[in-house]
């Protein structure tokens, strides 16, 4: 899209592209610096299991709070408004609850297992980790597939680049240098770049809001919110908006983000102690609450700026039709574009582009832990030497990075980013909630069980618009969710009751 | 409508405090959880050599 044809400019300088890159360099330089403190495969994966309290609140954090959530959240704020804050809302009271009970995540770390699969198989036997394992690379890295495209809107938006040769450059350059760092340095790079990137962010997001607000002011942001979409700007439950079971949906949304998803729960097992479990997420439901809130608001401020700029609302808001995905999502870049002044727009930019990095760089680490662990090394009866797994999750790590810079180029949204990053975890998770807690806290949890209702979550994968498309099917993500999750634990259930385990696995807890 | 404009509005605003403190508390407290790690790292990788 190209603004500058009809008569929009961005603020981005020459200034901030040398605040952007000098930034990056020295995040680059010092992940790889710190390759000399890896000296086996625990250190590389779970850093030793040396995280204490801020060093896991920053490190998660930094994590969850990358540019692909800025981006999607900032999404459901331009087309969801106020009424989006409830995913805030729901995310940060299920993450505090999970830290005050230790609901999930303090089994998991007293059993001090790396992965979830590692859970699947102490508790299931080794067949149900490969094919959990399977499920959930699958379903992670397709999860992971937009992020490269959600970097390149926001690139696009906030910088005015309309060279899609030259964006493609960039951000292959950007995935580079997060596989050269995360290859390397392995967890405790990525702890020490997310403490830093957290702190950088953070403080984007905190001066990005204040100048948000002071540019558009409160009362008008209210009033225009109000007059162009009435109650269901701010009503979630309001039937026009987003309505009763979509918040039900992102309720349970917020268990798996802190609870389910393997690259916060790698968190949890990379704690010094159960103590510091439970601190580290109460601590981060307020970072829970941010990364929702914060992205959700400029998407909001994004929707009122446009409504009172009458080029740019023929652009975004389209009289008597809908604007397409793709440039819903560039909405809020452009519009920071617009209010921060040049120099603050480097250091929002390179914070920014630091979380797209803090981001990938767990999660390449996370899916490409799990390939090894819980996909690769069950077939070998001797097990595999630590240098062996350290060569394989590094060969991962570099593949993951190849397959999500070709899908990220070619796949068709269809969908709000959100909705997709909901519905492509749905594939692992509505089967992994069965798994985690019937496995915890039911002694009658069976392996058959366990088996169906890993199936049964796959089938989440109808939620994606394309595969909607091919089966001729309208159904909204929120419903397709559920009704797995429903299918998923009924089928635990009935499976473990009618199929119980006659020989319970090892290590199984009584 | 009344009252989910002033929930929301409170809602943001408090959120947006508390997250300031936070920042500045994680900032503080993760520079010196980091020296530590480092120094537990160190420690670890000089008792391995030691034992090889």
């Amino acid at each position: 899209m190209d603004l500058s044809a009809i008569g929009i400019e961005t603020n981005f300088s020459n200034l901030d592209w040398c605040i952007v890159i000098g930034y990056l360099l020295v995040i680059v330089a010092v992940g790889v610096y710190i390759k000399r403190y890896i000296s086996n495969v625990t250190d590389f994966m779970v850093a030793g299991r040396g995280l204490k309290t801020f060093l896991g609140v920053a490190t998660m954090i930094g994590t969850e709070l990358g540019l692909v959530t800025v981006m999607y959240s900032s999404q459901k704020g331009f087309t969801g408004l106020f009424a989006a804050f409830h995913i805030a809302f729901a995310s940060a009271i299920v993450s505090l609850v999970v830290g005050l009970t230790g609901f999930i995540v303090v089994p998991l770390r007293r059993m001090k297992v790396m992965t979830i699969p590692e859970f699947y198989e102490k508790r299931f036997g080794r067949g149900v980790r490969i094919l959990g394992g399977t499920i959930l690379t699958f379903s992670g890295i397709l999860n992971m597939g937009m992020f490269l495209k959600a970097g390149s809107i926001f690139v696009m938006g906030i910088t005015g680049m309309t060279s899609e040769y030259e964006l493609k450059i960039i951000m292959s350059v950007l995935l580079g240098m997060v596989l050269l760092y995360t290859t390397l340095g392995g967890m405790v790079s990525v702890v020490v770049l997310d403490y830093i990137q957290f702190v950088v962010l953070s403080f984007s997001l905190l001066v990005t809001s204040v100048f948000a607000i002071r540019y558009l002011g409160w009362g008008n942001i209210i009033d225009t919110v109000s007059q162009l979409k009435g109650e269901a700007g701010f009503n979630p439950f309001d039937a026009k908006g987003f309505g009763t079971s979509y918040v039900i949906w992102m309720f349970f949304l917020g268990l798996v983000n802190c609870a389910i998803w393997q690259t916060a729960v790698i968190r949890a097992c990379s704690a010094e102690s159960i103590k510091i479990v439970k601190r580290l997420y109460t601590f981060a439901s307020v970072g829970w609450l941010i990364r929702f809130l914060l992205p959700c608001f400029f998407g909001i401020s994004a929707f009122v700026f446009i409504a009172q700029h009458p080029t740019l609302k023929n652009v975004f808001l389209p009289e008597g039709s809908v604007a397409d995905s793709q440039v819903t999502l560039m909405a809020m870049p452009v519009f920071l574009s617009q209010i921060l002044p040049f120099g603050l727009i480097g250091i929002v930019s390179a914070g920014m582009l630091a979380a797209f990095m803090s981001t990938h760089d767990s999660y390449l680490l996370c899916w490409s832990s799990v390939l090894t662990q819980d996909v690769v090394a069950p077939w070998f009866k001797n097990g595999l030497s630590s240098n062996v797994r350290l060569l394989l999750t590094r060969i991962f790590i570099v593949a993951i990075g190849i397959f999500i810079l070709v899908w990220g180029l070619w796949y068709d949204l269809g969908q709000d980013l959100w909705d997709y990053m909901a519905i492509s975890g749905a594939i692992y998770f509505s089967g992994a909630i069965a798994l985690l807690v019937f496995g915890i806290y039911w002694k009658r949890a069976s392996k058959v069980g366990a088996y169906l209702a890993l199936i049964c979550g796959f089938g989440a994968f109808i939620g994606l618009k394309p595969v909607q498309n091919i089966l001729g099917i309208d159904v909204s993500s929120e419903i397709v969710g559920l009704t797995v999750i429903a299918c998923a634990i009924t089928s635990m259930v009935f499976g473990s009751l009618i199929f119980p385990d006659r020989n319970r696995p090892s290590g199984q807890k009584e | 409508m009344n009252f989910w404009i002033n929930f929301w509005s409170f809602f943001f605003f408090a959120s947006l405090a508390i997250f300031a403190v936070l920042a500045v508390v994680v900032t503080i407290g993760g520079f010196y959880n980091i020296r530590s790690l480092f120094k537990s790292l160190t420690n670890r990788a000089d008792q391995n050599d030691d034992q090889s």
